[in-house]
């Protein structure tokens, strides 16, 4: 039974080992109470807000009233004061008068008791002045004096629609799932990794990330420049985000001590808790820099390629240029391969890499860079045969790289790395 | 139902396939009674093992219920066959593994199912640590 029936269950991504049945219905009862809110909302909306709105504005029948007197209106809701207009009319309907106290069809109360003042200003009682309303011809007591256009009342219905499409969104999957297989699923949604025909083989590469993207810009010296990969300049991004945001809460709270200790008053407890926050912002700022130096006070770096995609077991041509204004203690250039993997974990989502494969292919001692003589070195690098190819799916990548690692004199270590893709080898053979 | 199993043989009893390679093979199914048996999907599949969560994409699928043609004949024994495709190829790394198989399910018309799978390489990629070293 408790094979089968599992309650508590490991909270490991696609691991986990609870009744997939206990976890259907568990959905399916969570989404369906998000769709019976929605439209539960809906149907209150529209009876409370725009039905009656609508109605006002295109059933209601035009007439003439007399302003008999105005109030303002006032409510307290959470400590606030609330206020509204309420006019007294009376108007004739099939030759009967009535009396009513009304403004608008909503009726609704705010916080602008000027807003409310303006619009009794507007009805003020004379016994000589006639002005429009509009009244229900089912319930003459039911009249309005203004008609807006409401287009407000259609905004709230957002969220009565949002709850509607997320919990039908959910029960739709959930029926389109319904006894179905891991593999037929995925061929239902058109996650064949051939996508190619059911079953026949495809021209293409299914799961190897496109050349395209490094194969779009010619080199001067060799056939490809290559790019280099947008996790450097993300790394200074989210360093600089993380330094402002820490530090600028940290400097709120330092002011208020260091304050404190210039009166005289010094708040001994907070200036003790306020120090290591400090430091750790110390810290984040001397790593800013250190990136912002290794980024930016080296110039850049070039690399290309003579081919590009890559296959094992083929020797390449690279040719490296480095720019700027520098002593190099070392300069180095390697081919590495990454594995990177993703998973959830309880409800994290996490990624780890791994390098699997790493060779030095270039590496060159003390040269001095100038802007008119940048450092240039031509070299050969050898994919091994049998090595794997680029790969990425949703959750898994194998990924290729060249990095040129540099030591400059007063300068922090650098790193730049440049994505090669690399294809399988004809008829996935690496002999042939 | 008790003690239903499934076997998978590849022709030629080959275990590693090259892409462009035709794979093909047949199926059958012990201990079931064909009134037993409500449909079944015969799929070549690829799928990632290891820390990440698992990608899967099916590269061939064929699914036999009693209103498909062939339906009789499939019921005990049943062949199939595919055209393998360039990538990705079968691959044993540290974090990440990818392995290619056939996989037979037998949906049961009183509830549950029965699961086959053999599988076979694609491709002859060295493993992480053999690439490593």
């Amino acid at each position: 039974m408790a094979r089968r029936f599992r309650v508590w269950q490991k909270k490991r991504g696609n691991r986990r080992t609870g009744s997939p049945k206990l976890g259907s219905f568990g959905e399916a009862v969570f989404f369906a109470a998000f769709f019976l809110l929605g439209c539960g909302g809906l149907a209150a909306v529209f009876a409370t807000l725009v039905v009656p709105q609508w109605r006002a504005n295109h059933e209601f029948v035009a007439g003439r009233c007399l302003v008999l007197d105005s109030r303002l209106g006032t409510k307290q809701a959470d400590n606030i004061t609330l206020y509204r207009p309420e006019i007294q009319i009376e108007y004739e309907v099939d030759g009967e008068t009535y009396r009513n106290w009304t403004y608008d069809v909503r009726g609704e109360y705010s916080a602008d008791e000027a807003r409310a003042e303006k619009i009794l200003a507007q009805f003020r009682p004379d016994p000589n002045r006639r002005c429009d309303c509009w009244y229900d011809p089912s319930d003459p007591n039911t009249v309005v004096l203004v008609r807006s256009s409401g287009w407000w009342a259609w905004l709230t219905l957002i969220v009565p629609f949002s709850f509607m499409v997320i919990g039908g969104g959910g029960l739709a999957y959930l029926v389109f799932s319904w006894g179905k297989s891991t593999e037929r699923r995925a061929v239902l949604a058109g996650r064949a990794g051939s996508r190619g025909g059911n079953g026949h083989a495809t021209s293409g590469f299914p799961c190897v990330p496109s050349a395209k993207n490094v194969t779009d810009s010619p080199g001067t010296t060799l056939a490809f420049r290559l790019p280099t990969e947008a996790a450097t300049a993300w790394k200074l991004v989210v360093t600089i985000l993380a330094c402002l945001v820490w530090n600028g809460i940290v400097s709120v709270f330092a002011f208020g001590a260091i304050g404190g200790h210039l009166r005289g008053e010094p708040d001994w407890l907070l200036t003790l808790v306020l120090l290591p926050f400090a430091a750790v912002g110390a810290g984040l700022a001397l790593f800013l820099v250190r990136q912002l130096l290794a980024t930016t006070g080296v110039g850049p770096t070039l690399v290309e390629i003579s081919d590009q995609p890559l296959r094992p077991g083929g020797s390449y041509r690279l040719f490296l240029s480095q720019t700027g204004r520098l002593r190099l203690d070392s300069l180095e250039v390697i081919l590495a391969c990454d594995e990177e993997a993703t998973f959830r974990h309880g409800t994290n989502t996490r990624t780890e890499t791994r390098r699997v494969y790493e060779q030095a292919v270039f590496s060159s001692q003390s040269s001095d860079v100038r802007p008119a003589a940048p450092f240039t070195a031509k070299c050969e690098v050898e994919l091994p045969a049998g090595a794997m190819h680029s790969f990425k799916s949703d959750h898994n990548e194998v990924s290729w790289k060249l990095i040129v690692r540099g030591d400059a004199a007063g300068r922090p270590r650098f790193e730049r790395a440049f994505p090669l893709i690399v294809h399988p080898p004809q008829n996935g053979n690496p002999d042939a | 139902m008790n003690g239903a199993t499934v076997t998978i043989h590849f022709d030629g009893n080959g275990r590693v396939y090259h892409p462009g390679e035709t794979l093909s093979g047949e199926y059958r199914l012990h201990g079931l009674e064909p009134d037993e048996i409500k449909a079944i999907e015969v799929s070549v599949l690829w799928h990632t093992r290891g820390k990440g969560d698992e990608d899967l994409a099916v590269h061939h699928f064929r699914r036999l219920e009693p209103d498909n043609g062939g339906w009789l004949a499939a019921r005990t024994t049943g062949r199939f066959r595919a055209v393998l495709p360039n990538s990705p190829l079968s691959y044993q790394g540290m974090i990440v593994k990818i392995e290619w198989c056939v996989r037979l399910r037998v949906f049961l018309s009183q509830g549950g199912e029965v699961l086959g799978e053999k599988i076979f390489r694609l491709g002859r990629v060295a493993s992480a640590k053999a690439a490593a070293s």
